[in-house]
């Protein structure tokens, strides 16, 4: 195959259209070309854009299906860089990249709790698990950030379609036994509600309504909560 | 305890703030999260199983091809990389790519029984369009499909929704190999600058 011919694979081989040979041979050489990864890529995203005119909805059984298979699937460990599976592709870094990276750190928060819930009581972990997804899989779900005085982070996923709110801490400092950390949303009108007590890091879904609520306080109170916030605030997020 | 109280609570300072997206979710899902694994299904599915039923129209091999290419995300999320394309690119190529191997296979033992069924019917596909911003999409990408060359669409169409290899897809053209190679690349890119000038106009 002469140069110029090799680079026109491309558009076949983002179809999945060249035969297995010459599949194998493109991809041989796509691992040594930038300019071929570079427009693979491009192309790509391109090609599967033509899924949008084919969309329909699987039978719901099938998620239950894919949901029960998964428990017995062990996930490969991810690929160590300059490893052999690695080929060389440029790298952008971008505002996605950013995002991963933050979501990483998230996911860390995330599974962490979970699997403990999962020790503690299973069906109570998988039901959290339920109502997180739920708020998770939101379109218009936004995530804020926040520092926590003393160490931590306070993470809040919030949708307001769902009309819901994911509460993710990790890392707080241990508290004295005589104190408590207490959750509040606060509303238009600088008014903290209560949205539970917690004893150190946890995930999960905020009791009550977001509408209205412009930000996520963390304090830190006397053994049982407080009926009003004890300030200076631990954390403080604005959620919009 | 919800004594509510009015409080000089300060404006929140800096957060930084972003929609929860598909990459995200596979990264959360990358490390054994099955919640986000079940948000990241709710997302995709349906692109994923219109796609390969659109491939291979049997309604049964097509749930059963979509439940391995869900199964096949959740083992290798560990594998994908952001810097390589989107979460949902990765996943449709997977889907593509299975699909295709099964329409292949499929094909290679009917071509050796040499049987010459007929095709399995049409199936009626019922249209999802859940969002608007989905239906926007595909309306978007329809209009840029419509912008190519018939024989640049022909060609990206037989070889993307049927399966076929582009020496079949020269077959059923009726034109040269190298011309549906160079027409599937210059379409693609037609396609690709086509979607990338209309994003930003705001649709």
């Amino acid at each position: 195959m002469t140069e110029p011919d090799v680079h026109t694979l491309t558009g076949p081989y983002v179809l999945d259209a060249l035969p297995d040979d010459e599949r194998v041979r493109f991809e041989a050489h796509l691992a040594e070309c930038a300019f071929c990864t570079t427009e693979v890529a491009e192309l790509r995203a391109a090609a599967v854009k033509l899924a949008t005119q084919v969309s329909a909805s699987p039978p719901p059984a099938l998620r239950a299906n894919v949901m029960a298979a998964i428990e017995h699937v062990r996930q490969l460990p991810p690929v160590v860089e300059g490893g052999p599976a690695s080929p060389a592709v440029p790298r952008r870094f971008g505002r996605r990249s950013v995002l991963t990276l933050a979501a990483a750190a998230v996911a860390v928060a995330l599974s962490g709790g979970v699997a403990v819930d999962q020790y503690r009581d299973r069906q109570a972990a998988e039901r959290a698990n339920r109502q997180v997804a739920a708020v998770l899989a939101q379109p218009d779900a936004r995530t804020v950030h926040g520092a926590v005085q003393g160490g931590g982070q306070a993470t809040v996923v919030a949708s307001a379609q769902a009309d819901k709110s994911v509460v993710v801490l990790r890392g707080l400092p241990k508290l004295p036994d005589d104190r408590t950390w207490q959750l509040w949303m606060i509303d238009q009108g600088k008014t903290a509600h209560s949205v539970g007590l917690a004893a150190g890091d946890l995930t999960q879904v905020v009791n009550g309504s977001t509408a209205g609520m412009t930000a996520f306080g963390l304090t830190v109170e006397p053994a049982g909560g407080s009926p009003t916030p004890t300030l200076p605030a631990a954390a403080l997020i604005a959620l919009t | 305890m919800t004594g509510p109280t009015s409080l000089p609570w300060p404006a929140g300072s800096h957060p930084r703030s972003g929609a929860v997206g598909d990459g995200d979710l596979l990264a959360l899902t990358a490390t054994g999260d099955t919640a986000a694994f079940s948000a990241l299904y709710d997302r995709v599915a349906p692109s994923v199983f219109g796609l390969v039923r659109r491939i291979l129209r049997n309604p049964a091999q097509s749930e059963e091809v979509t439940q391995e290419v869900m199964i096949d995300v959740w083992r290798s999320a560990s594998r994908y990389d952001a810097g390589r394309g989107s979460a949902h690119s990765w996943i449709l190529t997977i889907a593509h790519r299975r699909a295709v191997d099964r329409v292949r296979s499929e094909q290679a033992a009917a071509d050796r029984t040499e049987q010459v069924g007929a095709r399995t019917a049409e199936v009626e596909f019922d249209q999802v369009a859940d969002t608007v911003s989905t239906r926007l999409e595909a309306e978007q990408v329809r209009r840029c499909l419509d912008s190519l060359t018939e024989l640049q669409r022909e060609s990206i169409e037989l070889a993307y929704y049927n399966g076929y290899t582009y020496p079949e897809v020269a077959q059923q053209l009726g034109a040269k190999l190298p011309t549906i190679k160079a027409r599937m690349r210059d379409g693609l890119i037609r396609l690709r600058d086509c979607l990338g000038a209309t994003r930003g106009q705001g649709s």
